[in-house]
């Protein structure tokens, strides 16, 4: 077979030299895909396949392969459900709360955190079905006309929660979309084939007019203002599913601001554990760096501050209120069965992102990779240490227990992350990562600043 | 009509060039920008942009919808839960304020569709005057004019540092 002739230079590279170097740089990402990326991916959807056939599986034979025993029902599913909502707060926090603060440093990382959102909002939705076992009921969550006549009961921080998710999901998704019409056009502009066809829908006749770009800035100034309380509620709303029980260790007042800046935390982490890697591969050094980075930690570090406070506090009035079950819930968890949990929680979130003191560290790639994916694993943790060990002791000695994931809430587990870092390898070579249309505001201000100052 | 379309390196030197076509009567005026400027918002169309309206439309329609889809729904079906009011007003704040976000949000869309005129022309078919240089990194404004005016224009343009200036329609 003779290999097919070199395709003319202009058929290789879609983006033409006279192109500007930002839509070249940025789109380039998106083009072609190495025999690592399919790896990758391959090894994700295998994964993903895995705990796509134990979740069947356990809908087949029921929720008894997972390890809930008495009287721990809520498990590995919510402990992971309530991290992937977590991590889903940095794409809004950094979208909506630092655009409206004008942070400008949010440009270059705010696109692939408010995907981040999405994709995790996606994960964790999934994991209130698995968690229902009977999935094929789950729909009773919702109030809809039914021939009982029955209705939801709004008084319950489980409905409150199925509103503050689906809210947010939409809302993220809205964002997401606002966002990226202009770059899809940008995009539709300079591609060929099956791609300009779905670019040219996607971009809806973008073509960045006036009157455009004044209605598209008002609609992200007025969401940003929509989702900043959003970002704060949905957590919040999550953290009251356990806070208004009666539970020793979740009855606290202080759950849902800790919760709030927790998920910020966890957030940020994944979202530098995840850019640490893209940015080398495809090259983006240029438009995020260290500083959006050093940037990332600093917050890192404020939010790992802010947790370390709760801890202290959680067990402060623990030890002050005199209540028996309370005292003894929290002494269980950092001396019981689980203290491996509760101390990995808290060397991990509040050890090591101290190191973010020094400005050598913090603008250190390695240590800010291994730091952030040390706080993933410490807030996964926080969520186990809360709903595990206080589900394991409540007030009846008699009806005390020890919970033990099983391979199947493992798998499911293992699947998460693989279907999280799926959709984001597929989302790279859809769409683009970085805000294009954003980075080039803020070249075009410094160029025009830099012209003025040369006249 | 005769169409120039003026490119341009800045967002300030359109500003100027547009406001001093308007004052001078031309109206067949568009601006074509890779970024969101400030300074270019205002220039054809100084009324703020109505897109508020829909947000605001959209966050009060939730926040009624929210409390009194709870209410009804609870007094419809009346279940007495420890001696409290069938509606409990002080929970219901959770749905409406959720409501009030999700509306609020869907507006702001529908906001940005029907304000900006999208979806915009037919499928895959841009404006005669558009270029994909304004995708990139250039701005465009095109002036729609008789053909007594296109040197004047065309002088204008240029004295408003207009790189190029190319005649798109004749």
């Amino acid at each position: 077979m003779t290999p097919p002739p070199a395709l003319p230079a202009a058929l290789e590279h879609p983006h033409e030299t006279s192109d500007s170097k930002i839509n070249r740089d940025l789109l380039s990402v998106m083009d072609g895909v190495s025999p690592g990326y399919f790896l990758l991916l391959g090894t994700t959807i295998l994964v993903v396949t895995a705990a796509a056939l134990t979740w069947i599986y356990q809908i087949y034979i029921g929720l008894g392969i997972a390890g809930y025993t008495h009287p721990v029902f809520w498990g590995v599913y919510i402990v992971t459900f309530v991290f992937w909502i977590g991590i889903a707060h940095a794409g809004t926090l950094i979208s909506a709360i630092l655009f409206l603060f004008r942070a400008k440093w949010r440009n270059s990382i705010n696109r692939s955190a408010e995907a981040m959102t999405v994709m995790a909002v996606m994960t964790a939705g999934m994991f209130l079905g698995i968690h229902v076992g009977r999935i094929w009921k789950a729909y009773f969550i919702l109030p809809y006309p039914n021939q009982r006549g029955l209705w939801v009961n709004f008084r319950s921080p489980l409905e409150w929660d199925t509103f503050a998710i689906s809210t947010y999901a939409t809302t993220s998704i809205v964002f997401l979309f606002i966002g990226l019409i202009p770059d899809i056009a940008i995009a539709r502009d300079r591609y060929a084939g099956w791609r300009k066809l779905l670019y040219t829908g996607l971009a809806l006749g973008w073509q960045g007019t006036a009157r455009q770009w004044k209605a598209h800035s008002r609609s992200v100034l007025h969401l940003s203002g929509l989702a900043t309380p959003l970002v704060l509620s949905v957590h919040s709303v999550v953290s009251w599913d356990f806070a208004m029980s009666i539970v020793p260790g979740w009855h606290a007042t202080i759950f849902a601001p800790y919760f709030v800046a927790g998920a910020i935390f966890s957030g940020f982490a994944m979202v530098l554990t995840v850019m640490i890697p893209v940015r080398r591969v495809f090259g983006l050094e240029e438009y995020i760096t260290n500083y959006h980075f050093e940037n990332m930690a600093r917050l890192i570090l404020l939010t790992s501050l802010i947790v370390g406070y709760a801890y202290v506090t959680e067990y402060f009035v623990a030890w002050y209120s005199g209540v028996e079950a309370e005292q003894s819930a929290f002494w269980f968890r950092a001396f019981g069965p689980y203290w491996f949990s509760t101390w990995t929680m808290i060397t991990c979130n509040v050890v090591f992102p101290q190191l973010f003191w020094f400005k050598r560290l913090r603008t250190h790639v390695p240590t800010l990779f291994v730091v952030s994916t040390f706080v993933n694993i410490g807030m996964w943790f926080e969520r186990y240490v809360i709903i595990i060990t206080s589900l394991g002791r409540e007030y009846d000695p008699a009806v005390w227990g020890i919970y033990t994931p099983t391979w199947a809430e493992l798998t499911i587990f293992a699947g998460s992350f693989a279907f999280f870092a799926m959709l984001f390898l597929i989302f790279m070579k859809l769409l683009p990562v970085v805000a294009i249309y954003e980075v080039k505001e803020l070249a075009i201000h410094e160029r025009a600043h830099a012209a003025e100052g040369a006249h | 009509m005769p169409s120039l379309q003026g490119v341009f390196d800045a967002p300030g030197p359109v500003a100027e060039a547009a406001k001093r076509l308007k004052n001078r009567g031309f109206s067949d005026l568009e601006i074509y920008a890779p970024a969101p400027f400030p300074e270019l918002d205002d220039v054809l169309d100084p009324k703020p942009s109505r897109v508020r309206v829909y947000t605001l439309g959209g966050g009060l329609l939730g926040v009624v919808t929210g409390y009194a889809m709870a209410i009804w729904m609870s007094n419809d079906w009346p279940a007495m839960i420890g001696g409290k009011p069938f509606a409990a007003i002080p929970t219901y704040t959770v749905i409406g304020f959720e409501l009030t976000i999700l509306f609020g949000a869907l507006a702001t869309l529908l906001g940005l569709l029907l304000v900006g005129r999208l979806p915009y022309g037919s499928f895959g078919k841009n404006d005669k005057g558009y270029d994909k240089r304004f995708s990139s990194e250039e701005f465009g404004l095109v002036v729609g004019c008789r053909e007594r005016d296109v040197a004047e224009v065309d002088a204008l343009l240029r004295a408003h540092h207009a790189k190029e200036v190319n005649l798109v329609e004749a």
